[in-house]
């Protein structure tokens, strides 16, 4: 897991373009990161690329911040 | 002479004398034979006049009583139905045919002042500003038919025939006498020169028509209202046109509404369209495109199914040889604020278009799809359109917004968002993305694809949007025809053609708002060019028959598409089969349903709380004004649609099991 949420920063923080120092475990993509729409079909593009997995698009959308995100992946990469 | 009239006795002039009526040529007035002679009064008769009965009182649109009689005008030429009341005309009416129970009050001038086609036959420069794709408009002028003639010019033949159509029809509806049709209502108007007006039509405080038909009926009238001008036009059935609209050399189709200052030049507008405020110029817009903010200018462009946003703008002019651009979007598509494109360019139906777009791109085989400024170049964001609240509420309330009402309707329009028409796209766009995924290198940010550049990342994410359109719609069309099979749904009964479409998996077109398969409409062409349909109601027929044909064809399509897909004809497929098929459509359909609802979600987040509880109490302030997410209209539809899905998906099970056993 935080393997996993360090690994989920570091792509938001590539795809956002903003300071690792700007984004906690807590930190919301839309709300705190200032993600838009498109960035975060993006962002689950990155983390698919990233973890070598594929997610379902409405869980996937439906998840607002980083260490949910890592949760998720997580529960993929397990087979869940 | 019509037996039921004849001419003023010396006693009829000495009593319209005293009335304070004149004429030159008493001799050549001639009135019903037991017309009140006192229903005449203070009015001037020049030429050949005849005046029917006036007995009743008349309905006027302000609620008041109208007396059927001829108070304080002129006449010139000119015949009056029965029961009229026609008072205070200022100028003349001239050379005209008014028919039964017509209202004309308080007019400058109606005239018809030599032989006038009233519109029919008017040129205008549609789509392309610079010229080359002119059509000739009538009140017959369907989107179906202008479709043909403007983007149809390399048929030099198609294009005679069509030219030559017009021309018959705009042949025989010249004359030197305007009609107005029976129970018209003209009201505070200025002058009205070679204007018909049809059957039921209201005409309230208008400014100048010259050269136009009001077309009308008593089941579908129309409005035109205050300040409007207009010249060169055809505006039919059940339109409304009000408040300053400013219109030259336009048509204005069935139940489309226009004013506010709206303007338009060289420009046809067809079914259920809106005009308000902005401009247009040499566009042909399909029915239901939708124009309402100031700053907006549409030109030389094909919509459908289009909303601007504020500030839309696109050029066709590039400085060198004149305004020669033009620019097409597909069904469906809408612009956001302050958006521009730079014509020429095509967008691909149902696409959300963001931004300046400086550059020419294609995304026809990309519906669904964004289109967004990032770093100042255009990017497509395929597919990401498709799960959108908007696009979901715009194709529920489409059909809900017909607001035609005449049975003659001329625009046949298909409303379906997932047809063959966009489903072919997909299935190219999705072939195209997997393509270019595979050519791209890891390190790269993006490709560029006919002028527009896609992210590498989204390529196989956004090809997943379309799998799962795909899957929706051919689901769907599976449990559509076990529902019309009930209990004689075998898979060989459900994998069988439909006997009255057409087979094969050929393209599909989008004929200004009709769907048909480009085969058939290839046909109809071949018809028109060689001269089996040469009038406008053979037109209209062969055009209602690729209407009528719109489900039997797509289940046709279908059963070609599945077996290019899977290898097998459907008739094949056992019982497994299609229920692996229904599992696909109700894990599609889910998936999407919870996407829109998503969507739906993000309208009651805190972001979008800003602007609310301005001296706090922001939750509370948004609550009053948005209400919660759980009790939204739309959510709750949503819903209803999630669980009438559910009973579909079930019933569709338990028929294929039925067979089984």
């Amino acid at each position: 897991m935080s393997d996993t949420i360090e690994r989920v920063k570091q792509v938001t923080v590539d795809l956002l373009g903003i300071d690792v120092d700007q984004i906690a475990d807590q930190s919301r993509f839309v709300e705190d990161l200032g993600a838009e729409s498109i960035q975060s079909i993006e962002l689950v593009a990155a983390f698919e690329e990233e973890f070598d997995i594929e997610m379902d698009e409405d869980a996937a959308l439906a998840i607002t911040n980083v260490s949910a995100a890592a949760v998720f992946i997580d529960k993929v990469i397990a087979g869940g | 002479m019509n037996p039921e009239y004849r001419k003023l006795s010396q006693a009829d002039i000495e009593l319209l004398v005293a009335n304070g009526c004149r004429s030159d040529s008493w001799e050549k007035v001639s009135v019903f034979i037991n017309l009140d002679i006192n229903r005449l009064n203070g009015c001037e008769f020049h030429g050949a006049v005849s005046i029917g009965r006036q007995e009743l009182m008349l309905e006027s649109p302000d609620g008041l009583p109208r007396l059927a009689q001829l108070l304080n005008s002129r006449f010139n030429n000119v015949t009056i139905g029965n029961n009229c009341h026609i008072a205070n005309v200022n100028g003349w009416l001239s050379n005209l045919d008014i028919a039964d129970q017509v209202i004309i009050e308080n007019v400058g001038s109606i005239i018809c002042d030599g032989e006038s086609a009233f519109g029919n036959g008017q040129v205008i420069e549609v789509l392309n500003e610079g010229g080359g794709r002119e059509l000739k408009i009538t009140t017959r002028t369907s989107a179906q038919t202008a479709y043909l003639n403007t983007l149809y010019r390399h048929r030099t033949k198609l294009i005679n025939r069509l030219d030559a159509i017009a021309d018959d029809f705009t042949e025989k509806s010249k004359s030197n006498r305007a009609a107005i049709g029976n129970q018209v209502r003209i009201l505070n108007c200025g002058t009205l020169r070679n204007v018909q007006v049809g059957t039921g039509a209201h005409l309230e405080g208008v400014s100048t028509l010259e050269n136009g038909t009001v077309d009308s009926s008593l089941e579908a009238p129309t409005f035109i209202g205050a300040d409007v001008t207009a010249d060169n036009f055809i505006i039919q059935k059940g339109a409304k046109v009000i408040d300053n609209a400013m219109l030259s050399a336009c048509l204005i189709g069935e139940g489309t509404r226009i004013g506010k200052q709206f303007s338009a030049e060289n420009s046809a507008l067809f079914a259920n369209c809106e005009g308000f405020h902005s401009e247009v110029c040499s566009i042909l817009a399909g029915p239901y495109t939708v124009t309402h903010h100031r700053s907006t200018l549409l030109i030389a462009g094909l919509f459908s199914f289009f909303n601007a946003g504020s500030a839309t703008n696109q050029s066709n002019h590039m400085y060198k040889l004149g305004p020669v651009h033009q620019g097409i979007l597909e069904r469906g598509c809408k612009t956001g604020s302050g958006s521009y494109l730079l014509w020429p360019a095509r967008v691909g139906a149902f696409s959300a278009i963001m931004g300046k777009h400086s550059a020419n791109f294609d995304t026809a085989d990309f519906p669904f799809s964004y289109l967004d400024i990032i770093n100042g170049k255009s990017y497509l964001i395929p597919g990401m359109n498709f799960f959108t609240v908007g696009t979901l509420r715009d194709g529920l309330k489409w059909p809900n917004r017909d607001r035609r009402k005449n049975a003659d309707k001329l625009d046949l329009i298909i409303f379906d968002l997932l047809s063959p028409f966009t489903v072919q796209k997909m299935l190219r766009g999705q072939q195209t993305m997997q393509e270019l995924y595979i050519k791209t290198v890891k390190g790269q940010e993006s490709v560029l694809h006919n002028g527009i550049h896609i992210k590498r990342l989204l390529l196989k994410t956004c090809g997943r949007y379309y799998q799962m359109a795909l899957d929706m719609y051919f689901g769907d069309l599976l449990v559509r025809r076990i529902e019309a099979l009930g209990q004689e749904a075998t898979p060989a009964a459900i994998g069988s053609p439909d006997p009255d479409g057409e087979a094969g998996n050929g393209e599909w077109v989008d004929v200004n708002g009709l769907l048909c398969r480009q085969s058939r409409l290839e046909r109809l062409i071949v018809k028109i060019e060689t001269g089996q349909i040469n009038d406008f109601d053979r037109l209209q027929a062969a055009f209602q028959a690729l209407y009528s044909a719109y489900r039997s064809d797509e289940w046709n399509w279908y059963l070609a598409i599945f077996e290019e897909l899977q290898g097998k004809k459907l008739s094949e497929a056992t019982n497994e089969d299609l229920e692996g098929m229904l599992d696909i459509w109700q894990k599609a359909t889910r998936k999407y349903l919870n996407l829109v609802a998503n969507d739906a979600k993000k309208e009651f987040a805190d972001n979008v709380r800003k602007a609310y509880g301005i001296d706090g109490y922001q939750d509370d302030d948004f609550t009053a004004v948005r209400g919660t997410y759980s009790n939204n209209k739309f959510v709750k539809q949503l819903a209803d649609m999630a669980t009438e899905f559910e009973r579909r998906y079930h019933f569709a099970l338990n028929s294929i099991n039925q067979q089984q056993k």
